[in-house]
C-alpha cells in the first residue's frame, strides 16, 4: 500500500497547488476552516474536525451569480463564470463526505440542475481522511456513517503513527495519486484501530414516529431556549438554504448573488404583506428539526444530519439533536 | 449575454412591460414580453419570477397569456411591488419560469366546475377559466363566484361583466363585502353567498385570502363537496422556484416545485404550516 509521511504533506500539497485549487483544514485566526493551501496558517490533521464545515467549496457562503446593467430601454444580464481549477478537497472527513452526497441530492436531483453547484462539485476530489478518534461530540456511526470509509471518496486517508496510508477509490482518485507519486512511499498496509464512541444511540423508527408527532408537546419544550442565533445552520455542513439578493453598484449596474440563508431567523418565511407561516421559534426549530430528521429522508431517502457534531459544539445555550432524538425515542404516542 | 439559454436556472430572461393595465387602487396587470417574444409558455397555474434587477425578484402566478407575451396581475404590498406599480410601459425587467405544477386539467376535463376567487386569488383562477374558454368543448357547465372588499377593488371587470357572462354555459355571481351607492349587485362574503347560490357538488377551484378558504372550505364540506375535488393554490416565500433554496418547504414539499396547486385531499396531508 502507498502512503505519505506527515512531514512530505505541505510538500504534497505545494507539488497539487500547481494545476488545482487545494483546499486543507487550517486554522487561520483560531478558527478552523477548509481554506486555500498557501494562505498564513497551519494545517490541522488531529482527531478534532474543522469548526466550519467544507460545503463552502461546493455551495460558497457567497456565489455571484450575473451582473446586470439597468438602461433606459433594456437589462442586460450576463451570466458570472464559475468555472475554474480542479478543486481538490484534503483531508475532509467522512460526515463531511457524507453531507456533499446530501448536498448533491439537494442540488442536483428532482427536475432543475443547480448550474453554479455542478461545475463546482464536477472540479471537485475528494480527499478523504478517516477517523479513528471521535470527539466527544461526534455520533456519525449511529447516523450511519463508517468513521473510517466514506462513501463518496475519491481517496481514502489513514493516519498511523507518522505516515497516512491512502487509497485510490475512483478514477479522479487514480489521477490525484498520481501527481503525487513522487512523494509517496510504501507502508504496511495496518488496519486503523477502531473507534470508539461516547455518543450512540439508535435511528431506529424515528422518522416514522417524528411524522406523528407535529403537534407533540416535544416541541414546546425544545424551542424555549433557542436564541434564534442561526449557529447551527452556519456549522451545519448539510443546510443548504440560501437567499437571492442584488448588489447596486451604481447607475443601475450591479450583481445578483445568493448566499447561506438561515431558517432560524423570521424573515426566512417572512411573505411580502406581512403574514410568515412560521412566525415564532417553535414552529422554526420545529420545521429544522424535522427537515434534518423526517423531511429531508421523505423527499431523498437519506437523513439531513451527519453527526458531525458541530451545532453541539457550537450552540450557547447546549441545544443537543442527539438528545432531541433519544428523547423522541422515548416518547409514547397515542395508538 | 444571456439569452435565457445559458443553463442556469437561476438567471433571468431579460424582458420588458409592454402595457401595464390598472385593476383597482391596487392591482394592475402586467403584460411581459422579450426581444424573442413570450419568455416561455405556462400552462394554467403556473408560475413565473419576475425581476426588476436593480430592486429584487419574486413569484408570482401567471394569470394569461398571448401569442407574444406573458399576464400577471400583481397586488401592491412592498418593496418590489411598489417598484412594479410605478414603472412606466417600457421597464426593462428580467423573467424566468415557468414553475410549479400547474392545475390538474386532465382531473378537470368534461366536467361541470365551479370557480370561487377572493381579491387579488382570482388571479391564478383566471388562467383556467381563460384555457376553458379558449377549449370550451372540452369542459362541461362553468359557475364563477368573485368576491372582493369594494366595487373598487373589483379585478378584471371586463371579464367579470362582459366576456364570461357571454360565454357559453357560463354563469357569474360577484358580491363585494361592502358596497357603494352605484352597486347593485350583491353584498356578503364569498362563503354566504356561496350557500345562497348553493350550486350542487363538483370540482372546484378555489383561490383566495386564507380566512376566506377557511370559511369556503367549511361551506363546501356542508354542501357535500368532495375532498379530492377541492383544488387550491398555496403560497410561501420564494428565491430560487426551483426547490434549492428552501423556504418554501411545507413539511417534505416545496411549493414552488409540488405545488403551487394542491387538492384538499393532499394539503390535509401537510402539516398545518402556511
Amino acid at each position: 500500500m502507498k502512503g505519505i509521511l506527515r512531514t512530505k504533506i505541505p510538500q504534497a500539497l505545494d507539488a497539487l497547488s500547481s494545476g488545482a485549487q487545494v483546499l486543507a483544514p487550517m486554522k487561520i485566526n483560531g478558527v478552523s476552516r477548509f481554506a486555500c493551501w498557501g494562505q498564513q496558517g497551519e494545517l490541522v490533521l488531529g482527531a478534532s474536525n474543522t469548526l466550519i464545515p467544507p460545503k463552502d467549496a461546493v455551495f460558497g457562503q457567497t456565489e455571484k451569480m450575473y451582473k446586470y446593467q439597468m438602461g433606459q430601454e433594456a437589462v442586460t444580464i450576463e451570466e458570472i463564470p464559475q468555472d475554474g481549477p480542479q478543486l481538490v478537497v484534503f483531508g475532509i472527513r467522512p460526515c463531511d463526505v457524507r453531507s456533499i452526497q446530501a448536498l448533491d441530492q439537494v442540488f442536483l436531483t428532482k427536475g432543475f440542475v443547480d448550474q453554479i453547484y455542478k461545475t463546482k462539485r464536477d472540479r471537485s476530489v475528494l480527499v478523504a481522511l478517516g477517523c479513528s478518534q471521535p470527539q466527544q461530540t461526534c455520533f456519525c456511526s449511529s447516523m450511519g456513517i463508517n468513521p473510517l470509509d466514506a462513501d463518496g471518496a475519491d481517496v481514502m486517508m489513514w493516519e498511523s503513527g507518522d505516515t497516512y496510508s491512502l487509497e485510490a477509490r475512483t478514477d479522479k482518485g487514480k489521477d490525484l495519486l498520481a501527481k503525487l507519486e513522487p512523494f509517496l512511499t510504501d507502508v504496511n498496509n495496518s488496519s486503523p484501530p477502531s473507534p470508539k464512541f461516547s455518543l450512540e444511540f439508535s435511528m431506529e423508527g424515528v422518522t416514522e414516529k417524528l411524522q406523528k408527532m407535529f403537534e407533540h408537546s416535544i416541541w414546546d419544550k425544545w424551542y424555549r431556549k433557542c436564541l434564534g442565533c442561526g449557529i447551527c445552520t452556519y456549522v451545519c455542513p448539510t443546510c443548504h438554504c440560501f437567499d437571492i439578493q442584488e448588489k447596486n453598484i451604481k447607475d443601475g449596474q450591479g450583481y445578483k448573488f445568493r448566499c447561506w440563508d438561515s431558517c432560524m431567523f423570521p424573515e426566512y418565511s417572512l411573505m411580502a404583506g406581512g403574514h410568515n407561516p412560521r412566525d415564532s421559534k417553535k414552529p422554526r426549530i420545529r420545521n429544522r428539526f424535522l427537515h434534518k430528521l423526517r423531511y429531508f429522508p421523505e423527499r431523498y431517502g437519506m437523513l439531513l444530519c451527519t453527526g458531525c457534531g458541530r451545532c453541539l459544539r457550537e450552540c450557547p445555550v447546549n441545544m443537543d439533536i442527539t438528545r432531541f432524538i433519544r428523547e423522541v425515542r422515548e416518547v409514547t404516542l397515542d395508538v | 449575454m444571456c439569452n435565457g439559454d445559458c443553463g442556469n436556472p437561476l438567471v433571468p430572461i431579460p424582458g420588458k412591460l409592454i402595457k401595464i393595465i390598472e385593476e383597482t387602487p391596487d392591482v394592475k396587470t402586467f403584460h411581459i414580453t422579450t426581444d424573442q417574444g413570450k419568455p416561455f409558455t405556462p400552462m394554467p397555474g403556473q408560475l413565473g419570477m419576475l425581476s426588476i434587477p436593480d430592486v429584487g425578484e419574486g413569484m408570482f402566478s401567471i394569470t394569461s397569456q398571448g401569442q407574444e407575451h406573458l399576464e400577471i396581475s400583481i397586488k401592491r404590498v412592498g418593496v418590489l411591488t411598489d417598484a412594479l406599480h410605478e414603472a412606466e410601459p417600457g421597464q426593462p425587467v428580467g423573467i424566468r419560469g415557468p414553475y410549479g405544477n400547474g392545475f390538474p386539467i386532465d382531473k378537470f376535463k368534461g366536467r361541470d366546475i365551479l370557480f370561487i376567487g377572493g381579491g387579488i386569488g382570482l388571479a391564478p383562477v383566471r388562467s383556467l377559466i381563460g384555457y376553458c374558454m379558449e377549449n370550451r368543448e372540452d369542459f362541461g357547465k362553468i359557475e364563477i363566484l368573485y368576491g372582493a372588499r369594494s366595487p373598487e377593488d373589483l379585478v378584471f371587470q371586463e371579464d367579470l361583466f362582459q366576456n364570461w357572462p357571454k360565454a357559453k354555459d357560463t354563469t357569474v355571481y360577484v358580491t363585494v363585502d361592502k358596497g357603494n351607492d352605484e352597486w347593485k349587485g350583491n353584498v356578503g362574503f364569498v362563503p354566504a353567498y356561496l350557500e345562497q347560490i348553493n350550486p350542487s357538488p363538483k370540482i372546484t377551484l378555489l383561490c383566495g385570502p386564507p380566512i376566506m378558504i377557511k370559511f369556503v372550505l367549511q361551506s363546501l364540506a356542508k354542501m357535500g363537496f368532495q375532498e379530492d375535488d377541492i383544488v387550491t393554490t398555496l403560497e410561501m416565500r420564494m428565491k430560487c422556484g426551483i426547490g434549492k433554496c428552501g423556504r418554501c418547504n411545507i413539511g417534505s414539499k416545496f411549493v414552488c416545485l409540488d405545488g403551487p396547486v394542491f387538492t384538499l385531499t393532499e394539503m390535509k396531508d401537510l402539516p398545518p404550516e402556511y
